[in-house]
């Protein structure tokens, strides 16, 4: 099957520090895809590349036939509001606006109206079940609750690939375990794919494929359960 | 992205963005009432005994009174750029989280400018109607049926309109300059800083600004000439450029001297406080600059206009001497000095605000880093020291540096003193007395801050 998202040789250093050092990678529409590794590994960065949030030092990183690598940064913003949708562990939402604003604020950007905004962020929180606190702002919101709302505006615009950080890294295990469902049932109902960093292998059971990262470079690929699937 | 969007994202913000906006709101509101008040001086026509004040009546004073409220509103227009920083990096951060969702770099340039262009354009807006409202108030005549101030002529509506959507817009460029070091980014954001510290070549500029200046008013025969009307007009210019260099070189060799200070501090100094200060100063030698430009172009007006009145005492003396006189009353020019140095102290007041509001921004800006020394022990006196000596340090030699060139502007004016002219040293000394105790003040009160700033609470956050 032809790939939706393809990684080749991929390599990304900080300064004298490597992160990457040629890691391949592939991921099929609607796959479930998990990256595992140790603290330093790489894998943020892997998602980072892979999202166009950075560019690699070389390799290739394409998208449905377009080199990431060769866009520019306003044509990558614009890629992350319509195809992609990013999740990360905290610090993602706007503080300053409500939940439902949040949740809008990728068709917004794109020019859709307020209203029409509104109504399609309020049924993503609604389907998180956190539509009563659209008019709160993230600050009056627990941390599972701000991951919901941070979720729902990872998939408002129906991205074909969802790209998520350690997404329950700062909940408690049992709201993690939620958040994490959620997210998997959301993805398997509009056939997303998702790029789940963590370091936790009962997160990586959710996934369908598991791409083990150690020093910057691929060190086991194998199946996953594809628990909840 | 819609423009109703664009609004709410730009006003979207917390009690410090919502100060941000009612500073830049208010500076701006000033310095439209100047500006409006300098096109209303220049729009009053030939000889006008109907003023109570010979600097509106006279044809050729006015343009001088419009250039001093000109010169006033720059200090206030440097207070909107002090007040577009404030909160900065709350603001920046939540740029950054709008990135992630997917907005470009442009956009959210777009934004933060669009903040400070609605703020700008309250600003204005807000002067238009104040300018409206006081010429209303002060519209009374004396005795005699003469006004105080120009209140029956109104400038030209094209002005107006200019003025009051000009300011906005140049708000949002100097918020849109203010940015050019700062990359936001999806992850975060980044500041670009300098590797190299600053070197002594605005000394040069100094150089240059000066000789440019004696250059036209040393040149034998030159402007003097009134036959040769364009080398005058040119004069005029060099005249001006010779100024303009003069004071950026003083402005841009605060960081110089900021950053030389620094070392002598972290070499010398024994103290935390004077470690801590140095450091800072080596870190970020450019905070100065930013901070003091205001001050520092007042001061150098100041010591200019000290050296000229010095000079206008000289020449009455030499000529009461000598048996003629002026053919006005000295007490004319003297006044219009006076007013001139009056102008220059409320600059120097505006200009201490803007160093209030960037002080607290700096230490807010820092309040992480203060809260972590306070948690691993540092007293918080020792915090306030070294604040007060990374503000007063610099400023000193930077102060000296701003009377000396003002002092120097002044002699190459005056090309053929009839007699030596003495130094004012008493009213030089005043002037730098008066801008060091305005900095003072303003670290002081900007201190305040820091209590709160160094909660360990701010480690949390």
């Amino acid at each position: 099957m032809e790939p939706l998202l393809n990684g080749t040789g991929i390599t990304r250093s900080f300064g004298p520090t490597p992160a990457l050092r040629g890691v391949d990678i592939d991921v099929a529409e609607g796959e479930i895809v998990a990256v595992t590794g140790p603290s330093g590994c790489g894998k943020s960065t892997l998602l980072h590349c892979l999202a166009g949030i950075l560019r690699a030092d070389s390799g290739t990183v394409t998208y449905r036939d377009q080199n990431l690598g060769l866009l520019s940064e306003a044509a990558r913003s614009r890629l992350r509001r319509t195809e992609f949708g990013v999740l990360f562990q905290f610090g993602q939402l706007v503080p300053e606006l409500t939940a439902v604003e949040n949740a809008a604020l990728p068709l917004l950007l794109a020019g859709s109206g307020r209203r029409e905004a509104r109504t399609v962020a309020l049924g993503w929180l609604d389907r998180l079940g956190v539509a009563d606190l659209a008019d709160q702002r993230p600050g009056a919101m627990s941390g599972g609750q701000q991951q919901r709302c941070a979720t729902a505006r990872a998939l408002v615009t129906g991205p074909r690939v969802l790209f998520a950080d350690e997404p329950t890294g700062s909940l408690d295990a049992l709201t993690g375990e939620q958040v994490l469902g959620e997210i998997v049932q959301v993805a398997r109902a509009q056939n997303t794919a998702v790029v789940l960093v963590t370091h936790e292998a009962k997160v990586a059971a959710y996934a369908d494929r598991e791409v083990t990262l150690r020093d910057g470079v691929v060190d086991a690929t194998g199946l996953g359960l594809g628990m909840r699937a | 992205m819609s423009p109703g969007t664009l609004a709410r994202l730009a006003v979207a913000g917390n009690r410090t963005d919502v100060l941000r906006l009612v500073l830049t709101a208010g500076s701006t509101g000033v310095a439209t009432v100047a500006l409006l008040a300098a096109a209303t001086v220049i729009s009053v026509q030939g000889y006008a005994d109907r003023y109570t004040s010979a600097l509106l009546a006279e044809p050729g004073l006015r343009p001088g009174v419009s250039i001093a409220l000109v010169l006033v509103s720059l200090p206030v227009l440097a207070l909107a750029g002090q007040c577009i920083r404030l909160g900065a990096p709350a603001r920046d951060r939540r740029l950054a989280a709008m990135r992630l969702a997917g907005a470009t770099p442009g956009e959210s340039v777009l934004i933060a400018t669009a903040e400070t262009a609605v703020a700008g354009f309250v600003g204005s807006s807000t002067g238009l109607v104040a300018y409206a409202l006081g010429r209303q108030l002060i519209a009374a005549r004396d005795h005699f049926g003469r006004l105080r101030l120009p209140t029956d002529v109104l400038p030209p509506i094209p002005v107006i309109v200019l003025v009051v959507l000009a300011i906005p817009l140049l708000a949002a460029v100097i918020g849109a300059v203010l940015m050019r070091r700062v990359i936001v980014t999806p992850l975060g954001v980044v500041r670009r800083t300098r590797s190299r510290g600053p070197r002594p070549w605005p000394g040069l500029l100094i150089a240059v600004g000066l000789v440019l200046f004696g250059l036209p008013l040393n040149w034998p025969d030159g402007w003097h000439r009134p036959d040769w009307h364009l080398p005058a007009r040119l004069s005029y210019g060099v005249l001006g450029l010779g100024v303009v260099l003069v004071m950026a070189g003083v402005v841009l060799g605060t960081g110089w001297i900021s950053h030389t200070v620094g070392r002598l501090l972290r070499r010398y100094g024994r103290m935390p406080s004077t470690l801590l200060a140095g450091q800072r100063l080596i870190t970020d030698p450019w905070h100065g600059s930013r901070t003091l430009a205001a001050l520092l172009v007042a001061v150098v007006a100041g010591g200019a206009t000290l050296g000229f009145r010095e000079a206008l005492a000289t020449d009455i003396r030499a000529q009461r001497s000598g048996g003629s006189g002026l053919g006005a009353e000295p007490e004319f020019y003297f006044n219009a000095y006076r007013l001139v140095l009056i102008v220059v102290g409320l600059s120097a007041v505006v200009a201490a605000a803007g160093m209030l509001v960037a002080l607290a921004e700096s230490i807010v800006a820092g309040r992480r880093s203060y809260a972590a020394l306070t948690a691993s022990g540092v007293p918080r006196r020792t915090l306030a020291a070294s604040v007060l000596w990374q503000t007063l340090t610099p400023l000193v030699p930077a102060l000296l540096l701003a009377v000396g060139s003002g002092v120097a502007l002044a002699r190459l004016f005056d090309t053929h003193p009839p007699a030596p002219v003495p130094v004012p040293f008493q009213s030089l000394g005043l002037l730098g007395a008066g801008a060091l105790l305005a900095v003072v003040l303003a670290a002081g009160a900007g201190l305040l801050v820091l209590r709160s700033s160094t909660d360990l609470e701010e480690l949390r956050v």
